[in-house]
């Protein structure tokens, strides 16, 4: 039995019947997202029990980014009676814990949290579900084609950014805690397990993680060079601004704000303020009342989706803001492919301005 | 924006205390905060800016057009153009509005005094400069000389009419008109705003200018500035437009490249908008 008092980076096995139990019984006071097969899709999902789980380590087609961003979400509610006029704040969330998430995934969340936590102001919204959120991590046995994690400071099996850490062995789970949140998730919910002799299991679970050789990534100063160049206009070519790339990564964060209006009961008129994801990528991101549009270009577009991933964001917070999850590669239906960005800007990088300005 | 806590996201309710016609769909609209609102209206400067809410349909940014110097209330001047100036314009005075701010960053009108400054704006654009004037004419002895270019399409879009009277006779200080469309009455200069920079001809020397408009004006603008009369790009001021859903620099609409119209801006002078790797254009 693992208590709150378990130093970090001690290693557990825990039976998958064990671990189910245990999801069971946080399931009947947190809200529990796993992973789930909805129409042959697998995603992140609400589960209310845990024979709904998908025990699989591969890539779910979206990311985590909606437990702590909805794609929609009430910001508040506005009463309105004639001329009397009330905000009501939308309802505190609850607790809520998350199983299976995949280290890209939870990279993502520590890029989002450079923006709405670490970036004054807070974002009351991200906010308030991230510190309810407890977050349970499985390493990845093995990568899609398009994975490059490694090649982003992440890798198959990292878990610095959960609170407790999954490993899948042949007949039984590794568990690691990470975090005082994931320790305290066991105190109040004991899961039945056996302490396990830290460096064999660590040796171990390095036998199942895969690997993978990195991909070029520019170096962020080598950005600005290509700026300019004619080559965001030709890998564009064949978008189609459909913004699927922003709706299955990690990391893509921008919202646009509306009002929806219900009809009126008793004379009293309710609306909601609601966010909504965004995308650069979108015709009339950038267009202003009036019809100006200082992006109107798709080259335009896709060179400020990667520029911002590698360039802007970091620059601008910290972190890069792409994870290497390839969910962005595979969703395309025109294939346009990040890798090969990265890949031309850092080749123009390694070029001196002498040979760039002839290039 | 200080962080005390609230969320920033979560307008101030106000009401409209007044709205005055200043041209072909342009209002004026003055806004007094209900229950005091938030101290933070209080020390708003000139060149920032708000979000107003049109409840029902969303809210927007505009330039605050008023000095907290000459009024409680604060100004905007809204031209019909999308959702929520449609909105807006419906509504009339005595209604309920929504409104966050202030944000963004000011003109350093501190850094201005004893500066001849040269105030460029052109159309609705002239709306966030009526802060910049306002505060000029009130401390006149503070600035040097002062010269308004004021500019329109057409004499219905030019916006503070009936305050030309006030500006053109404070000491020191020249308006000049221009449309390009004239109507029958018109009786000032005719063309565009850089065909009336053109002929005042100002001298780069100790001299600020400070622009608004539409960004091909500010392009123009600025460009003869630089290059027929030799100003250096950091004496030029502008205030930015975008499509802004936070203020707060968090929606990610208004990226100049690396930049935030709505935290790094929206004032930048030439100098920063050169640096920037994307064009406002």
């Amino acid at each position: 039995m693992i208590s709150s008092s378990s130093g970090l980076n001690e290693l557990y096995s825990v039976s998958q019947e064990n671990l189910a139990d245990w999801l069971d019984r946080i399931q009947s006071s947190a809200k529990l997202i796993a992973h789930q097969e909805v129409g042959g899709i697998l995603l992140y999902q609400p589960v209310s029990d845990s024979r709904q789980i998908a025990w699989t380590e591969a890539r779910p087609t979206l990311s985590s980014k909606d437990a702590f961003f909805p794609p929609t979400e009430q910001l508040f509610t506005i009463q309105r009676e004639g001329n009397n006029l009330t905000i009501v704040e939308s309802e505190p969330v609850g607790k809520q814990v998350l199983f299976g998430i995949r280290p890209c995934d939870a990279q993502g969340i520590k890029a989002l949290d450079a923006l709405y936590l670490e970036t004054d102001p807070a974002d009351n919204y991200y906010q308030r579900r991230r510190e309810a959120t407890t977050i349970i991590g499985m390493a990845c046995r093995e990568m899609a084609p398009s994975c490059f994690c490694t090649s982003v400071g992440g890798a198959p099996d990292d878990s610095r950014f959960m609170d407790l850490m999954l490993y899948r062995g042949d007949d039984h789970y590794f568990l690691a805690v990470i975090t005082d949140k994931g320790a305290s998730l066991l105190s109040s919910f004991p899961l039945k397990s056996d302490l396990l002799e830290a460096e064999s299991a660590a040796e171990q679970i390095k036998s199942y993680i895969p690997s993978r050789l990195p991909i070029e990534i520019p170096n962020q100063e080598d950005w600005p060079a290509s700026f300019a160049s004619p080559y965001w206009d030709e890998m564009s070519e064949r978008c189609i601004s459909c913004r699927i790339c922003a709706y299955v990564c990690p990391t893509c964060r921008c919202f646009d704000v509306r009002d929806q209006l219900y009809p009126s009961e008793n004379g009293t008129q309710v609306f909601e303020r609601i966010r909504c994801w965004d995308s650069c990528t979108g015709t009339a991101y950038r267009r202003i009342a009036g019809g100006h549009n200082p992006r109107p270009e798709k080259g335009q577009r896709l060179r400020n989706r990667f520029f911002c991933k590698y360039y802007y964001y970091p620059a601008q917070y910290g972190p890069v803001a792409c994870t290497g999850c390839g969910r962005c590669i595979d969703a395309c239906p025109v294939g346009v492919d990040i890798t090969e960005a990265l890949s031309y800007v850092a080749q123009r990088g390694s070029l001196s301005d002498l040979d760039r300005s002839g290039a | 924006m200080a962080d005390n806590g609230s969320n920033p996201l979560k307008p101030d309710l106000g009401y409209i205390a007044e709205v005055k016609d200043l041209g072909a769909e342009i209002k004026l609209f003055s806004v007094k905060l209900l229950n005091g609102g938030s101290e933070q209206f209080n020390y708003y400067h000139p060149g920032q800016f708000a979000f107003l809410s049109a409840f029902g349909i969303g809210e927007a940014p505009f330039g605050i057009a008023s000095t907290n110097e000459r009024s409680d209330l604060l100004d905007f001047a809204i031209q019909r153009l999308g959702s929520v100036t449609t909105g807006l314009h419906e509504m009339g005075e005595g209604d309920i509005i929504g409104m966050r701010g202030p944000l963004g960053n000011c003109f350093p009108m501190d850094r201005f005094q004893g500066k001849n400054l040269i105030v460029l704006g052109g159309g609705i654009g002239g709306a966030p400069l009526r802060p910049v004037i306002h505060t000029v004419i009130d401390h006149r002895q503070d600035y040097g000389h002062f010269s308004i270019l004021w500019a329109a399409r057409h004499p219905s879009l030019l916006v503070f009419t009936d305050e030309y009277d006030d500006w053109g006779s404070a000491p020191d200080t020249e308006l000049h008109l221009t449309v390009d469309q004239p109507d029958t009455k018109w009786d000032h200069n005719i063309g565009l705003i850089t065909d009336l920079l053109e002929r005042v001809a100002p001298s780069p020397e100790n001299a600020i200018t400070i622009t608004c408009g539409p960004p091909i004006m500010i392009h123009f603008v600025n460009k003869m500035l630089v290059e027929k009369f030799g100003f250096k790009p950091e004496q030029n001021y502008v205030t930015l437009e975008a499509r802004m859903h936070c203020g707060i620099g968090k929606c990610g609409r208004c990226n100049l490249g690396e930049k935030l119209v709505c935290v790094d801006g929206p004032v930048f002078n030439m100098e920063e908008v050169g640096q920037m790797l994307e064009s406002y254009l």
